[in-house]
């Protein structure tokens, strides 16, 4: 009992982890080291205002190691290049497919599937299409929560 | 200078950003229970589709057209505009959500010459982020900062932002805009203004005080006169969100700690609810103000507002007593002396369900209630509003099974769109 300290006084404020260890007799050498924990939505999704979930139908991206089932997290602040994983709207429905400038000098660019079973599709000036998001990650849940 | 930033057609521009393909198309929103238009695409007010018009008429009326009509999803409005709305926080010194779709701000610090481009650019932005097109408008105080915004919406070339800063301009501006246009009193007082010959801002700005505090012998209107003179003195208290409920009270004295702030603020919260439920309504979006003695320059000076959206739209004490709370912690600064605080809940609207005695609670149920809230919170968080509501919320009409029906049911929500950024089961489908 010898090492054990009665703290008297106010304890009106909240206690900070760290300095519990302190009061407890037990500095720990990694309260220097003191660092937020991970978090996903911190770290991973940039911009919160721009980010959308979209899951996916079918396997028109196999290839890409995108299947049917899996969520992707779509952000639409980010520019779209060249390779990249865009989604559009085409044909009444939303579409995840790979963005190929290559063409654009001859006035089209394309949308292609990572699957040779489905079509790639050609987009003219005339089409009036836009590209909706940028595809910045994927979950796949293996466990159900 | 101020400015105001004023969502496009705004619940139309919501359901837009989820259909692309109806760009072109003319949409409207009806009320809640389908019974009225409430929002309409530039399409739809073109085709001479007016606001309020019942939705029976409009199929009566334009039998041969398409138009795209959606029930109105207030769950995906307030998302969409909560993003458009941290987006302008990150980017100005101080901000005032108005209204659903209207958000003031304060723009001092920043360097004049470069704000009309700034507004261009948070246009942009706000469009690219969350797909949502926005009219802007910059003046010396709010009354010119919205007619900056009325130019900004009809007329392309300003790019959607539209800047009022000389006197030159405020008078060219006022010689354009139709007194029914001005904020805030166009339209209560649009017949007396006929009366009087009065036809554009200008007319009426031109006359001379006393003859406004005469005519009128009102206040605000007393306040418009002036700012369309260019003062500025709607201040954030004289001006009250719209369809609001606001409690607020200066201290006796000068409060600094936090717990005797949260005494005080409990206090409005409940006192806000208890106002919602003598109105049978629910509110959607809670927010807590406080600041210091602006008269007592020799102190030190804060001001803040904040905000949330409540997962469930309520009108129950704990639940906006404890969200009242939570942005407290949040805006509450130590080393103050604080003189006024005060809750403001928005996004008011009607709650159907009846209520009994729920609310007649004593401190144990108190607690029990406090867990139970947040167990239906995170329920419903998780698998939808309204998947668990309590019993008293619980509507008295039955459905086809015999069983009560809840509340969202019990809203004729015919064409209701899907919540793609709150629900897991709606988020976009992607082939």
């Amino acid at each position: 009992m010898g090492n054990i300290k009665i703290i008297k006084g106010v304890f009106d404020t909240k206690l900070e982890l760290k300095d519990a260890r302190v009061v407890a007799g037990f500095p720990s050498p990694a309260d220097d080291y003191s660092h937020d924990s991970l978090d996903f939505n911190r770290d991973f999704i940039r911009h919160p205002e721009a980010s959308f979930y979209g899951k996916v139908e079918g396997m028109s991206m196999r290839d890409a190691g995108i299947l049917d089932g899996d969520r992707v997290i779509i952000d639409r602040a980010v520019e779209p290049h060249d390779g990249s994983i865009v989604v559009g709207f085409l044909n009444g429905e939303f579409t995840m497919k790979f963005l190929d400038l290559s063409h654009r000098g001859d006035g089209y660019i394309e949308l292609r599937p990572a699957n040779p079973d489905f079509p790639v599709f050609k987009i003219t000036e005339e089409d009036d299409f836009e590209i909706w998001g940028v595809v910045v990650h994927l979950i796949r849940t293996f466990e159900n929560l | 200078m101020y400015g105001i930033i004023d969502c496009d057609n705004c619940y139309v521009s919501c359901e837009r950003v989820f259909r692309p393909d109806l760009k072109d198309v003319p949409v409207v929103v009806l009320s809640n229970n389908d019974g009225c238009v409430v929002a309409r695409s530039n399409e739809a007010k073109k085709m001479g589709i007016k606001a309020g018009m019942p939705f029976f008429q409009l199929a009566q009326q334009f039998p041969n057209q398409k138009i795209a009509v959606f029930s109105s999803n207030y769950e995906l409005y307030g998302e969409m505009t909560g993003r458009v709305v941290s987006l302008i926080s990150k980017e100005v010194p101080a901000y005032f959500r108005y209204s659903i779709d209207e958000c003031f701000v304060y723009l001092e610090g920043m360097e004049q010459s470069g704000l009309k481009k700034w507004g261009e650019n948070l246009h942009k932005k706000i469009k690219q982020y969350v797909g949502m097109p926005v009219s802007i408008g910059i003046a010396p105080n709010k009354t010119l900062a919205k007619a900056a915004a009325h130019f900004a919406k009809k007329y392309k070339g300003y790019r959607h932002c539209c800047m009022i800063d000389t006197d030159e301009k405020r008078v060219k501006a006022l010689k354009l805009l139709p007194i029914s246009d001005v904020w805030g009193i166009g339209r209560r007082y649009a017949k007396k203004f006929e009366r009087l010959g009065i036809q554009t801002a200008y007319d009426f700005a031109s006359h001379h005080e006393s003859w406004v505090r005469l005519t009128f012998n009102n206040i605000v209107i007393q306040y418009t006169w002036q700012e369309l003179n260019g003062q500025d003195v709607i201040t954030n208290e004289r001006l009250t969100p719209k369809k609001s409920i606001c409690t607020s009270r200066s201290f006796r004295g000068m409060v600094s700690d936090l717990e005797s702030l949260k005494m005080h603020v409990s206090n409005y919260a409940a006192r806000c609810a208890e106002k919602l439920r003598t109105q049978r309504t629910v509110a959607s979006i809670v927010g807590v103000f406080l600041h210091t003695n602006p008269f007592r320059t020799d102190q030190p000076q804060y001001w803040n507002f904040q905000e949330k959206n409540l997962i469930t739209p309520s009108s129950s004490t704990q639940t906006l007593v404890k969200a009242a709370n939570d942005i407290l912690e949040q805006v509450f600064v130590s080393g103050y002396q604080y003189k006024k605080a005060g809750v403001i809940v928005t996004g008011i609207r009607p709650d159907t369900p009846i209520q009994q005695d729920l609310f007649d609670i004593n401190a144990h149920q108190f607690q029990k209630m406090k867990r139970l809230d947040e167990v239906i919170d995170n329920i419903n968080r998780r698998h939808g509003t309204e998947t668990i509501v309590l019993g008293a919320q619980q509507y008295t009409q039955k459905d086809e099974h015999g069983k009560a029906e809840v509340f969202a049911n019990a809203i004729k929500h015919d064409h209701r769109s899907k919540n793609p950024t709150t629900r897991w089961n709606d988020i976009v489908k992607l082939k």
